[in-house]
């Protein structure tokens, strides 16, 4: 038998067991539905002095961009410690979403803004079909290279000028924006299927509504740390595996607390 | 369900089995290390991509195109193998005799001579192609690969095929598009690890459904759909007299709306923003980084005074770096930055067409930091630019200084 024609016989057999598979599949998947719904909060901490930030030298439109301090914005700790730009959200294939979201994100656009020749938030959270602007403040022309494996672009956004775009599928790891005149200037951007992932504020808090009460996996991401892949809450150091966490939503609300994250994750 | 596992694996020991003793052992595909690096595949990840995709794709000498691919098989038959006459005295082999010396048997842009060419040959794995008729993220059409081969890259390693007759030239664009989606494959697979539930055990299901419909239907998908996806160019405004077309080009050329003068420079010889990396160059770069990284820090910890587990944690990560060290020095090629095109030269990769010019600044260059000016600059002042840049060569350029690069105008 010649090597093609084993490898044909090979294919066969694998498109023949699979509908089995499938099925099996299918009714695994079922999830019981979920009326109540909760809120997630907490607030990510740095577990140690906090780090001294290096200034970034502009080297293209000195005229407008030397204006400002600009700073490496890999790592935020804030002057009370918390962790900034970390990045969570419900991993869950198929998690219920409450009924007033799919509205809420069609209507609200998320903006990515070029502005004082860095971008501005450092992360954004997309939602698949939702609106998404990437506009310049700046009087210089930028770029917005958007690296998202589905549907990724590079436009240039004069001054004044603004760039839309949708996504159609979602990712699981934030993807990087960059400007190609500035190549100081760099964001993330998250897309999702649902309205459950955010990133920490300057403080290190974040909070996620209406998520179906019961219990969710959370996956922690930091563009420095890549997948947290441990925390220490009240104390109690945790290893949290490819950095997610299965938590338990309650109607009440569900307050994970201050999670410590170790310098050593971000030395990477 | 590991059964097309067994068999798939069966079939690469009985490979290598009949190579027999004193005989070259087949060609075989390498592995994308610096993926596999990124993910942190372990020996057995690696080994379950590697069996999935010989059963997928089968091997440089015996090719598999499922029907999902849309590939042609028999044209992959004439373009894949070593070099040889079939029975009716037509040459197989074809790239293995005209391509794989730079763009490597895996098409993987690594072959022997690839270390030595600059711009390095197109690694085809990730599926960003350059030089096309299509929007920036898609792409290229059937036709403009065929074009490329026929007419080369002006300025790089890359010559004409034009010898060669329309089906060996068809043959090879065919055998291109099968690595490519091989290449694209191999990647999703490799990212899929990642995003396993925990029960998965890190093993990625067998199924056809992923492994044809979620991983390389999609990839197909988009390979089918680029003809459709071609950019509609209007004509080039007709009412308007060419210097006056050449003067608003110029304007929009150093203008904050084109702001081509960013990277192409003040004075048009690409010397610009010239700090920056391709997508290729990138990725290389990203992973020395981590690994280079991790071993100096490695170097400078201790483990003693820390906990059992840290310190197996430790010992953990110093294996991974270990294992992974040689993909910095062996397993890709040195990153180099890329530079702006010296547009006073005459030279357009892409080919010198007004048409092509006009691509290129409309879709901007996929993998290259070059913008799309799409929904930013009208297609008229599109025009105007594509006119301006082809003034530039033979513009006057008294006033650059004298250690300015080669220009065209010092060749006549």
């Amino acid at each position: 038998m010649t090597m093609t024609k084993l490898l044909a016989a090979a294919s066969r057999s694998f498109t023949t067991a699979f509908p089995a598979l499938v099925a099996a599949c299918g009714l695994a998947s079922g999830v019981a539905g979920a009326e109540e719904w909760g809120t997630i909060k907490g607030r990510f901490l740095y577990g140690g002095d906090a780090p001294s930030v290096a200034e970034l030298k502009a080297d293209k439109d000195l005229e407008v961009c030397g204006k400002h301090k600009l700073v490496n914005e890999e790592l935020a700790v804030g002057a009370d410690k918390g962790v900034a730009n970390v990045v969570v959200f419900v991993r869950d294939k198929g998690v219920k979403v409450h009924p007033d979201a799919a509205a809420e994100a069609k209507a609200t656009k998320v903006v990515l803004d070029n502005k004082d020749c860095r971008f501005t938030p450092h992360v954004v959270v997309v939602q698949t079909g939702q609106p998404f602007v990437i506009k310049n403040s700046d009087t210089v022309g930028h770029n917005s290279n958007v690296a998202t494996r589905n549907n990724p672009s590079n436009s240039l956004i004069p001054s004044g000028g603004e760039s839309s775009m949708t996504f159609t599928a979602e990712e699981a790891i934030p993807a990087q924006v960059t400007c190609n005149i500035h190549p100081w200037m760099k964001a993330w951007i998250l897309v999702r299927s649902n309205p459950y992932a955010t990133a920490s504020a300057a403080d290190g808090s974040f909070e996620i509504k209406n998520v179906p009460a019961g219990e969710v996996e959370l996956q922690l991401w930091h563009e420095k740390a890549g997948y947290i892949g441990e925390i220490t809450v009240g104390g109690k150091s945790e290893k949290i595996a490819k950095g997610r966490r299965k938590v338990k939503v309650e109607a009440a609300g569900t307050n994970l607390g201050e999670m410590v994250l170790a310098p050593g994750l971000f030395q990477k | 369900m590991n059964r097309f596992s067994h068999v798939a694996f069966l079939l690469a020991a009985g490979c290598l089995l009949s190579a027999g003793c004193g005989r070259t052992p087949p060609a075989s595909y390498r592995l994308n290390m610096v993926e596999a690096t990124k993910q942190r595949l372990t020996t057995e990840q690696e080994r379950q991509v590697a069996t999935v995709l010989l059963a997928m794709f089968g091997t440089p000498d015996e090719p598999v195109a499922l029907p999902e691919t849309g590939l042609d098989e028999a044209k992959l038959r004439l373009a894949s193998g070593p070099v040889r006459s079939d029975i009716v005295g037509r040459k197989n082999g074809l790239y293995r005799e005209h391509c794989a010396h730079c763009h490597g048997v895996t098409g993987d842009g690594m072959g022997p001579t690839a270390a030595f060419l600059k711009p390095y040959p197109r690694d085809y794995r990730p599926g960003i192609f350059k030089f096309k008729s299509t929007e920036r993220a898609d792409k290229p059409t059937h036709a403009d690969l065929l074009r490329i081969l026929r007419n080369g890259i002006a300025g790089t390693s890359m010559p004409s095929f034009a010898l060669l007759s329309e089906p060996q030239i068809d043959a090879l664009v065919e055998y291109v598009k099968y690595l490519s989606i091989r290449g694209e494959t191999e990647l999703s697979l490799m990212r899929a690890y990642f995003e396993l539930d925990d029960d998965a055990q890190g093993i990625l299901p067998e199924t056809r459904e992923f492994l044809v419909d979620e991983t390389l239907t999609p990839i197909a998908e988009k390979w089918k759909s680029a003809a459709a996806a071609q950019i509609v160019v209007p004509d080039m405004p007709a009412d308007i007299d060419l210097a006056e077309s050449i003067a608003k080009g110029k304007e929009l050329f150093y203008g904050d709306k084109a702001n081509c003068v960013k990277c192409h420079g003040v004075t048009g010889l690409g010397d610009g923003q010239a700090n920056d990396y391709d997508d290729w160059s990138k990725a290389i770069v990203e992973i020395n980084k981590e690994i280079k990284g991790g071993l100096a820090k490695a170097g400078e910890t201790s483990t003693s005074g820390m906990s059992a587990e840290d310190a197996a944690e430790h010992r953990k990560q110093v294996a991974w770096l270990g294992r992974f060290s040689h993909v910095v020095d062996g397993d890709a090629l040195v990153p180099r930055t890329i530079p702006p095109r010296n547009l006073r030269l005459g030279v357009y990769r892409g080919g010198r067409r007004p048409l092509d010019l006009y691509y290129r600044i409309h879709a901007g260059i996929n993998g290259a930091p070059m913008p799309a000016a799409k929904g930013t600059v009208p297609p008229e002042d599109i025009w105007h630019i594509v006119n301006y840049i082809r003034s530039l060569p033979y513009e006057f350029d008294g006033e650059l200084g004298a250690d300015r690069p080669m220009v065209a105008r010092d060749r006549f």
